[in-house]
């Protein structure tokens, strides 16, 4: 591209700083509240990712069935639903005693009451909690097995956090990219109107709507990039003053900072080219 | 070059032009004198296609009548330099850079061509010591002289002058109206509009008289017959060319310093 256009950019922004000033203010204060959304989700991905691989099944067995039954049924499950691990009786004791720490407490349990079971660690494809309590329904039916455990109530709380902030976050990242665009229209409206007679006079010599359009688009594109790069800072200095206190929220991937900056000036351009198309009609003689 | 045929122009119940017919060769230079209101800018107007005639057909070079896209609209207007009276220079911007606009509008140059091509126009008008200074620093007559830098600086075959002394007093006039009329020796044709007469009689011109849109007279300037111009009947008396000639400064053939226009 024309260093020409660079210049005239810089030109025009230096020349109406104020101007470009408030908008770099109003889109950072707008696009910051979506790295707010984008970060609570971000982080509520990570943290169902890592409880995702907690959600265990646990099927306990009637205290009558004989190994081989046992195993056949380990077998089956592993099949249809996941991994299994067989956990007996004395060993769901021992866990027992090492949670409750205190053995004396035990003391007066004579026998061991704790059921034998299977812990199956579910496939993927059926860590969705309706997946979960379909496969519990159905692992309830066979004749081997006392009871099906599972955390279907916060299991179902976290996926409905998740969506919510997922859907908050297009909400508002909709709601804010219109504002990005409601934003630098006005901005390059004003800024067109303000060099008015430089409009004029370029028109006049002859210069195309794209020569004259250029220089306003690229300003409308480097404040709209700015601004995501200093709402992303001050969304990383919010990620680190809540990080010091709560461990385990991090900021966004680089990829998403990336993607963020870019949507940011995709929007600028297109709100720039809208208001010039609009704009230069009038203007230019 | 420039053919008017039959053209009417109203701005609401005002006659502006009233079914004026002209034609201009390649090379000529023509005034059309008047007084205020009389319809001179409304010609210029409508050559640069600001606006459109209410009625018959203006031909430019090869762009004929109705109204142009506007990106021919932007051709059209590449292929002309123009002066006006109030200057119209930017002024944040130094004299240089005002006079490299149109090279850049031109966009058929690198950035290390533009250089020489603006210098050989102020040096043209003998503003080559001013070249970094803005608008705002300059006298009046150095103003017009950097306008008329940006008009021939990509050598358009036609310079249209909307009153360029208007704003000037009797040296400065002079001054700009010398370094036209010089121009115009070299092969740019020469369309200027005025109020003074004595502009006018300056000038080696074909002088046509408008009166309340209508032309009511046409001549030739003192100037003209000492140089033996034999354009004078080319005016509404004669009709316009069946195929008028395409600038010599458009697009394709605006070049180098000395080149289409034949300076």
């Amino acid at each position: 591209m024309h260093a020409y256009y660079f210049r005239e950019a810089a030109r025009s922004f230096k020349h109406h700083r104020y101007l470009a000033s408030t908008a770099i203010v109003v889109l950072t204060a707008a696009l910051a509240l979506t790295g707010v959304f984008l970060l609570l989700t971000h982080n509520a991905q990570v943290a169902l990712g890592m409880m995702g691989d907690r959600r265990e099944m646990i099927v306990y067995l009637r205290d009558d069935i004989d190994a081989r039954d046992r195993d056949a049924l380990a077998g089956r499950l592993r099949d249809l639903y996941g991994s299994v691990e067989y956990v007996s009786k004395e060993a769901a004791w021992e866990q027992m005693r090492q949670q409750v720490g205190d053995p004396s407490l035990l003391d007066a349990v004579q026998d061991n009451p704790l059921p034998a079971s299977l812990r199956i660690k579910l496939k993927p494809a059926l860590l969705a909690p309706d997946s979960m309590e379909a496969a519990a329904r159905q692992v309830a039916q066979f004749p081997e097995v006392e009871d099906v455990r599972y955390g279907a109530e916060w299991v179902r709380r976290l996926d409905e956090l998740g969506a919510g902030l997922r859907l908050g976050t297009l909400a508002i990242g909709l709601i804010v990219a219109i504002s990005v665009v409601f934003v630098l229209y006005n901005t390059i409206r004003l800024t067109v109107l303000a060099r008015r007679q430089q409009v004029e006079v370029m028109s006049r010599l002859g210069a195309t709507d794209r020569f004259i359009a250029w220089p306003f688009v690229l300003e409308a594109m480097f404040e709209a990039g700015l601004s995501a790069v200093l709402a992303l800072v001050a969304v990383f200095g919010a990620q680190q003053a809540v990080a010091s206190r709560l461990i385990g929220v991090v900021f966004l991937p680089p990829l998403w900072a990336l993607a963020f900056v870019g949507a940011a000036i995709a929007l600028a351009w297109m709100a720039a080219w809208m208001a010039l198309s609009r704009v230069l009609r009038g203007v230019g003689p | 070059m420039i053919t008017f045929e039959q053209v009417s122009k109203r701005y609401g119940e005002r006659l502006a032009l009233d079914s004026i017919s002209w034609h201009m060769d390649e090379g000529e230079c023509v005034v059309f004198l008047g007084h205020s209101g009389a319809g001179k800018t409304t010609i210029l107007r409508l050559i640069t296609h600001e606006t459109q005639p209410s009625h018959g057909s203006v031909t430019v070079g090869t762009f004929t009548g109705g109204r142009l896209p506007r990106p021919h609209r932007a051709l059209l207007r590449r292929t002309l330099g123009i002066v006006y009276e109030d200057f119209r220079l930017l002024h944040d911007r130094t004299v240089f850079e005002n006079v490299a606009l149109p090279v850049r509008i031109a966009g058929r140059f690198a950035d290390q061509d533009v250089v020489p091509r603006v210098l050989f126009a102020l040096e043209e008008v003998g503003l080559q010591l001013k070249q970094d200074a803005f608008p705002a620093e300059l006298s009046a007559g150095e103003r017009q002289k950097a306008a008329i830098a940006r008009a021939i600086v990509n050598r358009p075959a036609v310079i249209l002058a909307d009153e360029p002394t208007g704003a000037l007093e009797q040296k400065s006039a002079e001054e700009v109206l010398g370094l036209l009329k010089r121009i115009h020796s070299e092969g740019a044709a020469l369309l200027l509009v005025t109020t003074r007469r004595e502009v006018a009689e300056a000038l080696p011109a074909r002088v046509l008289e408008l009166d309340d849109g209508r032309l009511t007279d046409t001549g030739a300037g003192p100037a003209a017959e000492a140089l033996g111009d034999g354009a004078a009947a080319t005016a509404e008396a004669s009709p316009a060319p069946e195929t008028p000639a395409a600038p010599a400064g458009s697009e394709a053939s605006a070049g180098t310093p000395g080149g289409s226009a034949g300076r």
